[in-house]
């Protein structure tokens, strides 16, 4: 049994830099940005679960096969979805995981991620992060240098933190579209 | 919201509300009951609290025209003005410290050496290592548990206690302990916080007004000097073996000699000099004893092929 610190730190290391690929990859898949977010989480709900008996060789292609049989799972209990979609999921080749994440690279681009990130937020959610983030401002502290409530500050923060996060793992969910495009793609763009 | 979607902002909740000063031991039991509630709930916060760490270099951005948005007085007001509250704070702090000795027999005073190490346990229970030369004078009367690192370097291991708030004062700096493991070293105008577990929050002694703080926890190192604090995740193995100097053991990995003499002079009365700077930027790694360095002297020669000269207090190596 994988411990919750090392359970963190594989997921830290190994699963979190491939998100911008993995929200890539579900987002081909599926239909609204709503279900994207939703796939993710179920996927990563489920691939800690499972990598709590023990840790796999290859992360990258555990994940991808998790999000993959999530996929398929929701597929087959929407109704809607025609036959073809299903066939589709059932052939996708999960990549074969010979990338790894550059740990390295990954460090460098921290800083800059987060100021990008930084920039794409509203002003105010902008300026309530920047307060907590780079000048060490308390929620209270935050309220009274800007004249807003204490619970305005909290909501701004926490969609604030909601969105940078997702910047720092990968973008604002600019999803590639590679060549190879299948009609459902299509629809998905929206 | 999708089902996601409340998860996720439930769970950016408790991250924010975490960094806040009134976070209790109440809250992180509560928060530590949330996550043991599902696997779901553990994805959702740790894909957040790993994000938003990765955000922390932030802080390094932090800019004096950001900090001080005040205008500027005239720089001859200005010096005068600073010269002022400085002996201001040198009368206050002065008669607070007299004060403190006179009246609370828990101001404990502990200094060491060079080469020596020393363990000083205070009332509360919680335990500072001192390293070589260094100093600490610590208060830990009333309300307040207060530690001011006068020189050197310390490793602090905090017992837990909510209600009092364990601060310690290092030149400029202050670190205000979230967690419970840390050490802090001064060299020169340059504060180095290292945390071995727990969080701690680093920040302006005299941050009052215009408090500007950052957070970092374990496997972190902050290093401050002027205004600014750069931070720096580092493995475990890291933290450890940089900690290692509390077994009286200095660990290197892969740093130039000089760094590795600068270190070893720390310890020692006796010096190594090292007079050829290529020599100087050779790589070394490995666990030496901190106080023998003959030792790492002789090893240089026999492993190295470097040139050693002895006179007296002073190693020279040659070439």
């Amino acid at each position: 049994m994988v411990d919750d610190n090392a359970l963190r730190a594989w997921f830290a290391k190994e699963v979190l830099p491939f998100e911008r690929d993995l929200m890539g990859f579900i987002a081909r898949h599926s239909r609204e940005r709503d279900d994207v977010i939703d796939i993710r989480q179920e996927s990563y709900e489920r691939a800690l679960t499972g990598a709590r008996a023990g840790l796999p060789a290859s992360a990258r292609r555990y994940v991808f096969t998790v999000a993959r049989n999530v996929l398929i799972d929701r597929a087959r209990r929407a109704r809607v979805v025609s036959f073809e979609q299903i066939a589709d999921l059932d052939s996708i080749l999960v990549d074969d995981g010979t990338r790894s994440p550059d740990h390295q690279a990954e460090a460098r681009d921290e800083l800059r991620r987060a100021l990008a990130g930084l920039e794409q937020l509203p002003p105010r959610c902008r300026e309530v992060v920047r307060l907590r983030r780079v000048e060490g401002l308390s929620i209270r502290e935050t309220a009274e240098r800007l004249g807003v409530g204490l619970h305005t500050v909290e909501r701004q923060l926490t969609l604030g933190l909601r969105a940078l996060v997702d910047y720092m793992h990968g973008g604002e969910l600019r999803i590639d579209r590679s060549p190879q495009r299948k009609p459902h793609e299509q629809r998905a763009k929206r | 919201m999708t089902r996601a979607g409340d998860i996720e902002h439930t769970a950016a909740g408790w991250l924010v509300r975490r960094e806040q000063p009134d976070w209790s031991g109440s809250d992180e039991a509560a928060l530590a009951k949330w996550l043991d509630e599902s696997m779901a709930h553990k994805a959702a916060f740790w894909r957040l609290e790993i994000g938003w760490e990765a955000s922390e270099r932030l802080a390094a951005t932090r800019t004096p025209v950001l900090q001080r948005p005040r205008p500027r007085p005239r720089p001859m007001v200005y010096a005068m003005a600073v010269a002022a509250s400085l002996l201001l704070v040198c009368l206050l702090g002065a008669g607070a410290l007299w004060v403190r000795h006179r009246q609370s027999p828990e101001l404990v005073q502990a200094a060491t050496s060079v080469g020596a190490l020393k363990r000083v346990d205070l009332v509360d229970g919680s335990r500072i290592t001192l390293n070589t030369g260094s100093a600490v004078r610590a208060s830990v009367a009333g309300g307040d548990r207060q530690v001011w690192l006068d020189r050197g370097e310390a490793f602090f291991d905090v017992s837990h206690d909510q209600r009092r708030p364990f601060t310690v004062f290092a030149g400029d700096r202050k670190v205000t302990v979230l967690g419970t493991r840390f050490s802090i070293r001064r060299d020169g105008d340059t504060t180095i916080v290292t945390v071995e577990h727990g969080r701690v929050r680093v920040e302006d002694s005299a941050a009052s007004d215009d408090q500007r703080a950052a957070v970092i926890s374990a496997g972190d190192v902050a290093v401050a000097r002027g205004t600014s604090i750069l931070l720096a995740k580092r493995s475990d193995q890291w933290v450890e073996d940089s900690l290692s100097w509390r077994e009286g053991i200095l660990t290197f990995d892969q740093v130039t000699l000089s760094d590795a003499a600068r270190e070893f002079n720390r310890y020692n009365k006796r010096q190594i000099r090292i007079a050829d700077p290529r020599t100087g930027a050779i790589r070394i790694g490995g666990s030496f004893v901190a106080r023998d360095i003959d030792a790492f002297a002789r090893l240089l020669r026999t492993g190295f092929g470097l040139r050693v000269a002895v006179d007296g207090d002073t190693i020279t190596i040659i070439s």
